[in-house]
């Protein structure tokens, strides 16, 4: 399909323009279903009187929207590093959490859980400044082993990052073993990802910087395309493969780790989204990139809005949802597109 | 004039040495063969030639400068590599591999420009891919495969072509094609051309030169008459056969243990 036509810069940009238009329409109507119905009528229909609260009004601007514009972050993160790391390391079951940073994640978070601190920074709680300094100091240790390993260079990364994943993973049961059981349940929740209510000054501080990631990998996709196919052709073909790579992966893990802090380990969304937008649009990263991210949020968006809603009053941790709902609908592009996958993960 | 100058090259992998003292010379718009058993650092050769690895001691160079000292994409301006062709991990179209070799020539916003694009078609043309432009190249035959990397390297507009073995893999009616499509490069575009290859009767065809490495660090340079002597074959590859001559084309015909015809062998 997208690989029949060449890219131009016309039509990526009508399709991004496309994509984020149904995003926008994707969150709005998602704001407006939940637990309590909220009438878009109600909302706005008395602001102006500061003494009278309006619930309606309470909702939708400090629960609702906060939530979904987190799922939009989020999902477009995961997405879209998920994309780069696929790319970068040319192999199809790579996600953005292949590094090590999951478990780096969690490990910072569960710390954070069971020494329970009780301060805020920038707005943010503990769990989720460790999960970020977690996150970020992992992928560096996985990399600067990486590179001490040598050999080419991306088994050697996969193979610090599959090890380090193991010992974390390790230590976190551990800590979870001996931690208390009301401990143990919030860090669950953490552990299968979950997007709760943030403060305006986070969201808006998280939507620059993953809007800034995204727009910075868009700009070395055409290079990545290059590395994607193989990367000793990209260097003769005179790409500065180290540049590049190193840039591309400090901003991924970068986007990941700030999506991390903020929901915890949501799966499947890094993994599935871009393989499904590479089945339908194909592997050009210059389109794949934008609109991986997109769809990332659109997904996320969706699967948050199912969590909140399905077992309501009471919420999913909408990483079980991403898995619940992207597991058959990926298989089902699988299935259609066989051949194509097939040829994919020889 | 030389554009390739190869003097004193040595390279070792830790321990292992490879290539001790070699010196030779590619002049412009010419073919040369690399030939010579497995180990002989055939392969190694054409790395540190592309700048991929770096010579223990002793220089390349390309152009007068040595090879270490050009940016990559500088390099990328003077030398084209073709490697063993391969089905890559995701499914970019023909067109879209070939125009990879203009990215460095990208304008800010990551697009090609109207000329990339026309020296991108006239690459596709000239290697006959153009029918399957718009094809996987997950779905096209191996040789035609290695027909569009080819293209890829002469997208990449450079004066010198660098093959490592084009034809391993590839049956009869596509190793002459691909060596064909590279004599008339070399023939209407003057390009330089050295390939790493096995296949020396082929080679012996199309190459004005041959490159011969030994196991040992011996290796011969010169025209394909001088270089490919029956005994220089017999005692660099380790075989015995039988050498012949049809009109202007010389063979080898390395003969086994069980060969019919094997010499002193008796029947």
């Amino acid at each position: 399909m997208g690989t029949n036509k060449l890219l131009t810069g016309k039509r990526l940009a009508g399709r991004v323009a496309f994509l984020l238009v149904l995003l926008v329409a994707v969150m709005f109507v998602c704001s407006l279903l939940g637990a309590e119905s909220v009438s878009f009528k109600k909302v706005f229909s008395s602001t102006g009187s500061a003494d009278v609260i309006n619930p309606d009004y309470e909702i939708f601007i400090q629960v609702r929207i906060p939530r979904i514009v987190l799922a939009a972050i989020v999902g477009a993160a995961l997405a879209c590093s998920g994309a780069v790391f696929q790319g970068l390391l040319r192999n199809p079951l790579a996600d953005p959490y292949i590094l090590g940073i999951s478990s780096g994640a969690g490990l910072g978070a569960i710390i954070a859980v069971i020494s329970g601190f009780n301060w805020t920074l920038w707005g943010r709680s503990p769990v989720a400044v460790f999960a970020f300094a977690g996150a970020i100091g992992t992928v560096w240790l996985v990399w600067l082993i990486g590179r001490l390993a040598g050999r080419s260079n991306v088994t050697g990364l996969l193979l610090a990052g599959v090890v380090v994943n193991a010992f974390f993973s390790a230590v976190i049961m551990f800590l979870t073993s001996v931690a208390k059981s009301d401990q143990v349940h919030s860090t669950i929740f953490w552990l299968m990802g979950n997007i709760t209510e943030e403060e305006w000054l986070v969201l808006w501080l998280s939507v620059g910087c993953v809007t800034a990631g995204v727009v910075a990998l868009f700009y070395i996709s055409p290079q990545l395309n290059v590395i994607s196919f193989a990367e000793d052709d990209a260097r003769s073909i005179g790409i500065n493969t180290i540049a590049v790579e190193t840039i591309a992966f400090a901003v991924a893990a970068a986007i990941t780790a700030v999506a991390v802090s903020l929901s915890g380990l949501v799966g499947f969304v890094g993994l599935i989204v871009p393989h499904g937008v590479r089945l339908l649009f194909g592997p050009d990263h210059r389109q794949l990139l934008p609109v991986s991210a997109i769809t990332g949020a659109i997904f996320l968006v969706v699967c948050d809005t199912a969590a909140r809603i399905v077992v309501a009053p009471a919420q999913l941790p909408v990483g079980v949802v991403t898995a619940i709902v992207g597991g058959p609908f990926f298989l089902i592009l699988l299935i259609k597109h066989a051949r194509k996958v097939g040829r994919l993960v020889k | 004039m030389s554009i390739i100058e190869v003097s004193n090259l040595c390279f070792s992998y830790s321990e292992d040495e490879v290539l001790f003292g070699l010196s030779f010379q590619v002049n412009e718009g010419s073919f040369l063969t690399i030939a010579g058993p497995n180990g002989a650092g055939k392969s190694t050769l054409l790395n540190l030639l592309s700048g991929q690895l770096k010579a223990g001691s002793g220089s390349i160079k390309i152009d007068n400068a040595d090879v270490q000292s050009f940016r990559a994409s500088a390099l990328a301006g003077k030398i084209a590599v073709v490697r063993q062709e391969f089905v890559p991990m995701f499914g970019f179209s023909v067109l879209e591999t070939v125009l990879m070799a203009r990215v460095p020539h990208y304008g800010p916003l990551g697009f090609e420009s109207r000329e990339d694009r026309d020296i991108a078609n006239r690459a596709l043309e000239a290697t006959d891919t153009v029918k399957f432009a718009r094809r996987e190249i997950g779905q096209i035959s191996g040789g035609e495969r290695q027909r569009v990397f080819i293209a890829r390297a002469l997208a990449q507009d450079t004066p010198v072509l660098l093959l490592d073995e084009p034809t391993s893999f590839l049956d009869l009616h596509h190793q002459v094609k691909i060596y064909d499509l590279l004599k008339k490069m070399q023939i209407e575009k003057a390009k330089t051309i050295v390939a790493v290859t096995h296949d020396i009767n082929l080679a012996a065809q199309y190459c004005d030169e041959v490159l011969l490495l030994g196991t040992n660090g011996d290796y011969y340079k010169g025209t394909v008459r001088d270089v490919f002597a029956p005994e220089t074959i017999e005692k660099v590859f380790r075989v015995t056969g039988f050498s012949g001559r049809i009109g202007a084309e010389k063979f080898f015909l390395p003969l086994g243990e069980f060969a019919r015809d094997r010499p002193g062998k008796t029947t």
